[in-house]
């Protein structure tokens, strides 16, 4: 199953990397990845899709440890598929 | 100043009085600080045993640890340590040396990607581009380090940001320690449960007293009267005298703490992770309990167990929040039972020395308050299940990442953090060459480490299950050509002695105590001799497999 995960995170050099091997290594397989810089400073908002059938939180779980994210969202329709 | 200086000062800032490490190129101008800073430095004979020696430091003593390597090899030899260090959840700060920001990426002498190379064995890691950013980095990596649950943190600075003009770091800069968010929602919920439950446990990891909840802890179970039980690295957490206490559970757990998990209906997961060496097969473990989860991790809850109520943050507020009486007499009875039925045992026949016996001797012997540092495999586990320790921090294992190499480093740290207890290094014959250039650093300082060394000749936890799963066929686990380690530890100045014989164990503890200095005690034991119980891979905890030779 495809999940959507909308990421802010700080601008750093790493984090990319760190946000691809903590998917990887949790077991996770990367469907898709997209960033783009915010304003000065702001940091990166980046969507990460990955498709695994493991449940999506203990990827978002660990993700959300990371100390250059900010904020992480699941995507709407992901909420959605997960309450029905 | 420079950026080097800065960087002893803001570690002086941090109260950081002791730091281990091993100098070179890249590392040279903060060695050059070191050398007039009023930090001292302990230097190591290779980085992995300076930093095991700073999570040993830490451990004891619940500070933070610092080390320090140059880049290239040094920082590469920082790697398992730190990994040790990211799964035992212990506060470490890292400093590596790199190379100047001119020649970086161009595969320059000794420049090797250490921020990359960290990445999956670090809680964070930071590069410093500029000294401006220098102090700053250094507390958030203070604050990271100690924060939520502990980790390690590296901090890899080019030598050209060591080497820059650096503005006096500002004294109120200390990290502020991040604010933790406890929620006591699920808390009435928690004690209905407790009330409720006829077979109540409490699992507890190390979590709790590294949340600086013992005493807590001790109220929790006096007021909610349930049995409990501990992992490796709990150990120490609940009162020796505490009748319902059933030791540790898991793959050489004790057959009370095991067959208790089993059949208990609700269990209190207290700061500990479900670890496969816990669960056995986790589909079988504890099978009719319900789960209260109780961590600082959010990472942690429904990682691989699911837990009916969970908790995140400060274990002092939520263990008094969620305390209940229990109506679980019977269960008391039949819990302190399987505990008395299923006793050691130390009858062993013949002379020679009974490594459990011995052990359980050591720990009636040592002073109170000693700390005991392991190394990994049979040794490690009899530590385990026959010495007896009044605090975790008494107790370093490395539990995670169970890395050969640990314990005379790790002695080495938590002798300089608490210099008036007695520092014990339990090693296997095996364990104690990894990281063996150490004495070079016990001799240096003269620092009085008792070393006990049990050999059985033999990579002894390998050749146990060779012999249990792969037909005996003994493939490289035989030691029977070890060094002489008595002539070993003389050519560090350290005494020692050798022992094979029951009765001489009475009188080489005495002397090894009595002696003022470093020592080494050489306990030669049956190569036969195994761990017992034990849980075979793949089984529930309440098949375990008991003597069987
Ligand atoms: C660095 C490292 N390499 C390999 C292992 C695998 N291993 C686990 S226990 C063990 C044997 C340890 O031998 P020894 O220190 O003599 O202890 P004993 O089991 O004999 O008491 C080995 C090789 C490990 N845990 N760590
Ligand atoms: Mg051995």
């Amino acid at each position: 199953m495809n999940h959507t995960l909308n990421i802010t995170a700080n601008n750093e050099a790493s984090v990319v990397e760190r946000l691809l091997q903590v998917t990887r290594y949790r077991g996770y397989q990367l469907a898709g990845l997209e960033l783009t810089p915010m304003a000065e400073k702001a940091g990166l908002s980046i969507t990460l899709t990955v498709s695994s059938d493991k449940p999506i939180h203990l990827l978002t779980s660990q993700l959300h440890k990371l100390y250059d994210v900010r904020d992480l969202q699941l995507a709407s329709a992901d909420i959605a598929a997960l309450r029905a | 100043m420079n950026g080097a200086e800065l960087v002893l000062k803001v570690l002086q800032q941090h109260g950081v009085d002791t730091i281990f490490g091993y100098p070179g190129g890249a590392i040279m101008p903060i060695y050059d600080a070191i050398y007039a800073s009023p930090v001292k430095h302990y230097l190591c004979r290779h980085e992995q045993g300076g930093a095991f020696s700073a999570i040993g430091y830490a451990r004891s003593s619940g500070k933070v640890g610092v080390c320090l390597a140059t880049s290239g090899p040094g920082a590469t030899n920082l790697i398992t340590s730190l990994a040790d260090a990211m799964l035992d959840s212990v506060p470490l700060v890292a400093i590596t040396g790199q190379v100047s920001q001119a020649v970086m990426g161009t595969d320059a002498f000794q420049e090797i990607d250490v921020l990359g190379l960290s990445l999956s064995v670090t809680k964070h890691s930071f590069m410093v581009r500029s000294a401006d950013e220098l102090a700053a980095t250094l507390n958030e990596a203070f604050a990271i380090a100690r924060s939520g649950r502990p980790g390690p943190v590296l901090v890899d600075i080019p030598k050209d940001v060591q080497l820059a003009a650096a503005a006096e770091p500002d004294n109120a800069a200390t990290p502020q320690s991040r604010a933790l968010n406890t929620s006591l929602a699920q808390s009435a919920q928690a004690r209905q449960l407790i009330a409720k439950a006829n077979k109540p446990m409490a699992y507890i990891g190390g979590g709790v007293h590294m949340a600086g909840a013992m005493p807590q802890l001790q109220d929790f179970l006096a007021q909610c009267l349930m049995p409990s039980v501990t992992t490796l690295k709990g150990m120490g957490s609940v009162a020796k005298d505490n009748p319902y206490y059933l030791g540790m559970l898991g793959m050489h757990g004790t057959q009370a703490a095991n067959i208790a998990v089993q059949q208990c209906d609700l269990l209190i997961c207290l700061g500990a992770r479900f670890d496969d060496r816990v669960t056995g097969n986790l589909k079988k473990f504890a099978p009719n309990a319900k789960v209260i989860h109780v961590d600082i991790d959010p990472a942690e809850i429904n990682k691989v167990r699911f837990a009916e109520v969970s908790f995140l943050g400060d274990m002092r507020q939520i263990l008094p929040a969620i305390a209940s009486s229990t109506d679980c007499s019977d269960w008391l009875a039949h819990c302190s039972n399987l505990k008395q039925q299923h006793g050691w045992r130390y009858d062993h026949p013949g002379e020679r020395i009974y490594a459990p016996l011995m052990l359980k001797q050591l720990s009636e012997r040592m002073p109170d308050n000693s700390v005991v540092c392991c190394d990994v495999g049979q040794h490690q586990m009899w530590v385990a299940q026959h010495m007896r320790f009044s605090h975790p921090r008494n107790h370093l294992s490395s539990g995670g990442l169970g890395t050969m190499g640990f314990g005379l480093p790790a002695a080495i740290g938590a002798k300089l953090a608490r210099p008036q207890d007695t520092v014990i290094a339990v090693s296997g014959d095996g364990s104690f060459m990894m990281n063996v250039q150490e004495l070079g650093t016990i001799k240096r300082f003269r620092l009085p480490v008792k070393i006990v060394i049990i050999d059985n000749q033999r990579l002894g936890m390998v050749k146990q299950w060779q012999q249990l799963f792969f037909n005996e066929r003994y493939s490289e686990t035989d030691l029977s050509d070890n060094p002489d380690f008595v002539a070993l530890a003389a050519a560090f100045a350290i005494p020692g002695h050798s022992i094979t014989r029951k009765d001489e164990v009475e009188s080489a503890l005495e002397a090894m105590f009595t002696w003022p200095g470093p020592y080494l005690l050489h306990v030669r034991i049956d190569e036969k001799d195994n761990v017992w119980p034990l849980v075979p891979p793949g089984a529930a905890n309440e098949d375990m497999i008991m003597e069987t030779n």
